[in-house]
């Protein structure tokens, strides 16, 4: 059976059958995209932070919008090509789109990583009724656990050398919950870590069985003996046994709940369940069977315990996967619960953004000044950072006066009044922190451009000097994370709207290359079908193009 | 649609010319936002600058619309398609400004608990 409207057009609708399905799928990816974008909308009106406006570097973003007009250009340029019968043209034509395509990829990738790796730490003090709400941001230096079991910064590819955010305990006794199961992964760190500093953990106690006879009697048998090392297959054979005692316990005590019940019933008490289990005499007799219950019920331990010996073994967590901590214990996620001594597990930063824009807002709310919240701020008790500060306000000075002599009634932005970003400290370290003031009149700070901070701050070469290196203590860490949705609403939406944008890409490119690659025989054989399919996908790259000429605005420039 | 070689060779020059408006309407969005001169308004981000960012954004995207994906030449049907999902896009953002004018907030700032009623007097909060 022929397939009617496959090439040409019903004259009613003026579409061929895949035109039809393109506008129905785009309306579809209109609702999608709008629901995203309501979603930001939400998402900044609601923010109880200062929403980050204008925070990415707009180059990247701009060469990507060019990218996607001059690839929606050259898609219909393909698609006038293959009317016209110009196979070569539509070959050229097509094959620039696809590259425009993988650099818009490319650039993106770009972006992604730089924000992967840049860190975001959130101040905790309480030296005034403010908490402190400072923002730094930089990079994270690498550090090692040294001889002496103590973290201390480590050199570049250094062996054994991990960045700087880790929880650093000195660990004596680690024990594993058997009532749920030990995550692999904090378990083969505990072996790893501790085997690479030539110790291990052994186990304190012999992990016993219990057998229960006719009698009454219990004898034990050894499932692991005492110093047995730590190890996946131990911490199974204990969880097993733990498991299935648990379960003949339950069993147990559900055996002695129903003879109860059928003791009570027998005895001629008709009452309804509920009455019972509320009963006086029903009670008695749970009170017999408790203890009938303890002398049959293997009463299994819940936990199994490991010790380091005399000599405690330093170990080093995520602080993702430590759920609570003291001075002398932690807890990681899977309720591993480590003894010991908490150790200093500063974050070793390079500071290239401070940010007190968060403070002031908190200080506002609470009716205090912001300058004066700011002052309290342990940012500023850090001699390489406040020198920053006073620089920027040196150079806040020269703008709020040049503003003033413009007579326009401007004040300076809340971005220019409480935050030194990456492209001024480096201004201010060029400028050696001299005659800011001066320098900043007479316009003569040298500040990076568009080019030489692409992606946002470059850590290496001369530009790195300008970030100050600071140990921030695990104590005044209040929040941090990379520039990733753990840190705030907007990243969690910039990264679903432009993650699902750079999918509908990579789908648009696999289409449109498929009719370069694969389309020869078909323009051969019927070329206006081949044009109508091209129209087809050029009609989803083009909705494409729409979405980012939405994005780029909103996310880069608002 | 154009379908002879000849109103196909026009249109690909008009093709251009649209190309070319839209890098132009992109310049001018990132100036605006960029260049210190041409900031309008206040100084900053403002309702002026998001007003005349999403204008141009606007209209770039009907551009693209109308002349790239050929509404130009189509028949109301796919007119009803689109609109129909613009309206509901448009709907859904509508309902998220609307909730901003539920007459109870949540969360007084200076308290950190309960509701307070709306026009209630609060510090600023931005």
């Amino acid at each position: 059976m022929e397939i009617p409207f496959v090439v040409n057009a019903r004259k009613d609708t003026g579409l061929f059958n895949s035109k039809v399905a393109i506008w129905l799928f785009l309306a579809s990816e209109v609702t999608l995209f709008g629901g995203l974008f309501s979603g930001y909308l939400f998402l900044r009106l609601y923010a109880d932070y200062p929403w980050p406006e204008r925070t990415l570097p707009v180059l990247p973003g701009l060469l990507n919008t060019f990218i996607l007009i001059g690839s929606s250009v050259t898609v219909v340029f393909a698609w006038a090509a293959l009317k016209m019968r110009e196979w070569r043209k539509f070959q050229i034509n097509m094959s620039i789109t696809l590259v425009c395509a993988a650099l818009f990829m490319i650039l993106k990738s770009f972006e992604y990583s730089a924000k992967f790796s840049h860190q975001a730490t959130r101040i905790y003090s309480e030296n005034h009724s403010v908490q402190d709400f400072a923002i730094l941001e930089g990079h994270l230096h690498k550090a090692k656990i040294g001889g002496d079991g103590q973290l201390q910064p480590a050199e570049k590819g250094e062996d054994g050398a991990f960045y700087s955010n880790r929880i650093i305990f000195s660990a004596q006794e680690v024990s594993f919950s058997l009532a749920r199961p030990v995550y692999d992964g904090y378990l083969e760190q505990i072996i790893e870590q501790s085997q690479a500093r030539g110790a291990q953990f052994q186990l304190a106690e012999a992990f016993e069985t219990v057998t229960i006879q006719e009698d009454g009697t219990r004898p034990t048998a050894t499932l692991i003996p005492a110093g047995a090392e730590l190890s996946r297959d131990s911490l199974d054979n204990a969880e097993s046994y733990f498991l299935h005692a648990r379960s003949q316990d339950a069993k147990l005590r559900t055996k002695y709940l129903k003879a109860s019940f059928a003791e009570l019933r027998a005895n001629g008490n008709d009452d309804p369940g509920w009455k019972i289990a509320e009963s006086e005499e029903y009670q008695a007799l749970q009170n017999r069977n408790a203890k009938l219950i303890k002398q049959r019920a293997y009463s299994p331990p819940g936990s199994i315990t490991y010790t380091s010996g005399e000599k405690p073994v330093t170990l080093h967590f995520d602080p993702d996967a430590v759920v609570s901590r003291s001075a002398d214990q932690i807890k990681l996620r899977d309720d591993t619960i480590i003894k010991g001594k908490m150790l200093e597990s500063p974050q070793y930063l390079a500071v290239d953004g401070i940010d007190f824009r968060f403070t002031a807002q908190r200080a506002e709310e609470e009716g205090i000044e912001p300058a004066r919240a700011i002052e309290g701020s342990w940012v500023l008790k850090q001699p390489q950072l406040k020198k920053y500060w006073d620089a920027h306000q040196e150079w806040l000075k020269a703008l709020v006066e040049k503003l003033g002599n413009e007579g326009k009634g401007h004040v300076p932005t809340e971005n220019e009044l409480y935050r030194v970003n990456w492209d001024q400290m480096v201004a201010y370290h060029r400028a050696g922190f001299e005659d800011i003031y001066g320098k900043a009149k007479r316009g003569e700070l040298d500040k990076p451009g568009w080019v030489e901070g692409f992606t946002g701050p470059s850590h290496g070469g001369q530009m790195g000097q300008a970030f100050p290196e600071v140990k921030v203590p695990r104590e005044h860490i209040g929040f941090e994370s990379t520039f990733t949705p753990k840190w705030n609403t907007y990243y969690a939406i910039y990264f679903t709207i432009t993650g699902l944008h750079g999918l509908h890409v990579i789908g648009g490119m696999i289409v449109l290359g498929y009719y370069l690659f694969f389309g020869k025989k078909m323009y051969d054989s019927n070329p206006e079908w081949l044009a109508n399919r091209v129209e087809v996908g050029g009609l989803f790259w083009h909705f494409v193009d729409l979405v980012w000429i939405f994005l780029f605005p909103i996310l880069y420039l608002m | 649609m154009a379908d002879s070689p000849a109103e196909i060779k026009k249109a690909v020059k008009l093709y251009t010319f649209i190309g070319l408006t839209l890098f132009i309407g992109t310049i001018i969005t990132v100036a605006v936002a960029t260049v210190e001169p041409l900031d309008i308004h206040h100084r900053g981000l403002d309702w002026a600058d998001v007003t005349l960012g999403l204008i141009i954004a606007s209209v770039k995207a009907g551009l693209v619309m109308y002349f790239f994906m050929h509404l130009n030449h189509e028949k109301p049907l796919v007119y009803l398609f689109y609109g129909m999902a613009i309206v509901m896009a448009f709907f859904c953002m509508f309902l998220t400004g609307w909730s901003k004018a539920d007459p109870i907030e949540y969360g007084d700032p200076t308290k950190g608990d309960g509701f307070y009623n709306a026009g209630e007097t609060l510090p600023p909060r931005r």
